[in-house]
């Protein structure tokens, strides 16, 4: 079976010397990741590697990073998008590790493909800062980012308590089939609608995406009539359903939806229209991206392993305060 | 008297029918790719006096990043020459790389088997769409069409939907150690292994499009099937064949992906068939079928990486990445729409 023993070998070896390098280092408190230089009077580029530009919340935490970065007067960023493909992303931050940056962010498209150039990059001393979706073991300097678990459990305690305080049966929207996050939402919302007479009769994959979401919405409102509520597990799918549920005569349903991007078009302002009940923040991190890089960069100082975000419900009462609220006005 | 007839057809890029410019027109991609690197060079970022862009490391990134669109091009150049074309690849490599990692891991099987089955998967695959497009009559965009949702299909059911990641070491579970090799950056130091498969690949196919009666029967096809046909060319058997090696290919391409990432993704390969008729296109390899070269082909692929690295290195918008790189393949249509006229 295991028939090329000096391949074999060679494997080993290189991964044994790998695997030495990182528990040597992940004891000491970051040396690795510590940068080579930092200061006030240095002038530092950031290399922003993004899983996915398309998706509206991933372009909000591009444009978070772009505005906090803005202040900081020794910053410059370059933002790589990776469309979603795991293997350009991995292409991206050899990129920026050619370019020989000062710290890198990244929000992976999947942790175990970008392990490795992350690892890479934290060996050569670059401070690597991951936002959102982890990458496998602790090769990095932070990670920042929201619990999803924590808010699929808000959204059923929300549901328990307020939504539908006597139980009934719901429709879920999820994400992405495989995808953490829709894992993770799903999961939380479980455990937050426990010992509710709640029951889900309906679970279909909208891929997060606003037309997927009203196409499936349509079907579990054809087979499930009776449904007293949508759990979309984020905005735009639960702006498709909203449209599903006014084409079948169900135009109060609740629904309830994950992210509250302060934009436009984004959840908050759904929120504040009346077309979604509620919706959970799901803070982008990138103010906070910064706020870390110009704690490592500009004052020398180290960051905390890990920075959980909270989220908040919102819903019609605070929408439009945390609208303001979130675009800095 | 097949020998005879199918010498007869027509035969325009076989090497020395034409004079220089039929030559540069031949290479065009050859030729574009050192223009793209010269252009590279130029405008290189530097760091501490040297060229970033020359850095090897830099260098082998390229070759490395660019060795799976490679290697689903080549086979892609095949279905092309015959007039096909075959959209599955993308979904197939997704197919195969979910395919390595659960039966190297969740099925312990050892590292020959589990490649060997996975190859045989998309060899299969590759065959039946050229059965069903050679038997049934349809066309071969329509049936790779349908086989890309059903190979995306099967992956994600494969897979159970999620990414199967890949471990290595000794244990139940655990993948092969020496599978790690393809992931690793460079073989000795030197040459990073999924550009060596690419290179090894792109070889076999020069060579099988130069010196077999299957390549005379691949022209002869692309050319005029009709006439082909005629003149006793197993039109039939070349066409499955030819699908079969594409997905042959594709599931190659999809062992390395996986070997890189250590990762099966469901998700993964999505629009690389674009990207491999893309190389295809720049390599000077027409449409219509019947004229081209894997020579091109492997040029073109690189000639695409060359400018998506000196894009990224530079740090430009990958918005205006795509714009640019839209631009070269129209930009390589177009020389071709030039050619026939500038020869005769």
């Amino acid at each position: 079976m295991r028939k090329s023993r000096g391949l074999a070998a060679v494997g080993a070896c290189l991964l044994l010397a790998a695997c030495g390098t990182t528990s040597e280092n992940s004891g000491t408190g970051g040396a690795q990741g510590a940068p080579e230089k930092c200061g006030a009077d240095g002038q530092y580029t950031i290399g922003m590697s993004q899983a996915n530009v398309a998706e509206p919340y991933r372009q909000r935490m591009d444009d978070d990073i772009r505005a906090a970065a803005a202040s900081v007067p020794q910053f410059t960023v370059n933002f790589a998008d990776a469309a979603q493909d795991n293997s350009k992303q991995v292409e991206q931050v050899d990129n920026f590790i050619t370019q020989q940056i000062d710290l890198l962010i990244i929000s992976p498209n999947e942790a175990t493909p970008l392990t490795a150039p992350v690892k890479r990059a934290f060996d050569k001393g670059i401070p690597v800062l991951v936002l959102d979706r982890k990458v496998d073991g602790d090769a990095y300097t932070s990670f920042i980012g929201a619990d999803n678990v924590d808010i699929g459990r808000q959204a059923g305690e929300y549901y328990k308590t307020v939504l539908l305080p006597n139980g009934g049966k719901i429709g879920e929207l999820r994400g992405l089939a495989g995808s953490t996050p829709a894992r993770e939402r799903h999961d939380g919302f479980m455990q937050g609608i426990q010992g509710s007479n709640i029951e889900i009769v309906a679970a279909q994959d909208g891929d997060w995406l606003r037309d997927k979401g009203q196409q499936q919405a349509d079907a579990i409102l054809k087979a499930n009539p009776d449904i007293q509520a949508i759990y979309s597990h984020n905005d735009p799918m639960g702006e498709g359903a909203r449209i599903a549920a006014s084409n079948a005569g169900r135009a109060d349903l609740p629904i309830t939806g994950i992210d509250g991007l302060p934009i436009e078009s984004g959840g908050l302002k759904a929120v504040e229209a009346g077309r979604l009940s509620a919706t959970f923040l799901y803070p982008t991190g990138g103010k906070e991206a910064i706020d870390a890089a110009k704690r490592i960069l500009v004052d020398c100082q180290q960051v905390p392993k890990t920075q959980t975000l909270p989220t908040k419900l919102v819903t019609k009462e605070n929408a439009a305060a945390t609208y303001a609220e979130l675009n800095g006005s | 008297m097949t020998e005879a007839k199918t010498a007869t057809l027509p035969d325009l890029d076989r090497p020395g029918q034409h004079g220089l410019l039929a030559t540069l027109f031949r290479f065009q991609s050859l030729f574009g790719l050192v223009l793209v690197f010269i252009a590279a060079v130029v405008y290189s970022p530097s760091k501490n006096g040297e060229l970033v862009f020359l850095d090897s490391g830099n260098l082998f990134n390229v070759v490395r990043s660019m060795s799976e669109i490679g290697i689903l091009a080549v086979g892609m150049t095949l279905v092309i020459l015959i007039g096909g074309i075959d959209l599955s690849v993308g979904s197939v490599l997704g197919l195969a790389s979910v395919g390595a990692a659960v039966l190297l891991t969740e099925n312990g099987l050892g590292l020959v088997p589990a490649v060997l089955v996975v190859l045989a998967i998309g060899l299969g695959f590759g065959l039946l769409q050229g059965f069903a497009i050679t038997s049934f009559g349809i066309q071969a965009f329509i049936v790779t069409l349908a086989g890309m949702q059903i190979a995306r299909g099967l992956a994600r059911i494969w897979s159970g939907g999620q990414g199967v990641s890949i471990t290595y070491g000794d244990g139940p579970g655990q993948a092969p150690e020496s599978f790690s090799l393809l992931g690793e950056r460079t073989f000795n130091g030197l040459v990073p292994i999924p550009a060596l498969i690419f290179l090894v690949v792109a070889a076999l196919a020069v060579v099988l499009l130069r010196v077999s009666a299957f390549s005379r029967h691949i022209y002869a096809i692309g050319g005029n099937e009709k006439a082909a046909r005629l003149s006793g060319v197993p039109v039939k058997r070349v066409k499955i064949i030819v699908f079969g090696l594409c997905g042959l290919l594709a599931a190659l391409a999809g062992i390395v992906h996986a070997g890189q990432l250590n990762f099966g993704g469901p998700n993964d390969g999505s629009m690389y068939e674009l990207d491999a008729i893309a190389a295809v296109v720049i390599g000077g390899t027409s449409l219509m079928g019947g004229r081209g070269s894997v020579v091109g082909t492997v040029a073109g692929a690189l000639l695409v990486g060359v400018l998506r690295n000196i894009l990224g290195l530079n740090n430009v918008d990958s918005n205006v990445q795509l714009l640019v790189i839209g631009l070269v393949i129209v930009l390589a249509a177009g020389l071709q729409r030039l050619r026939p006229a500038s020869v005769s």
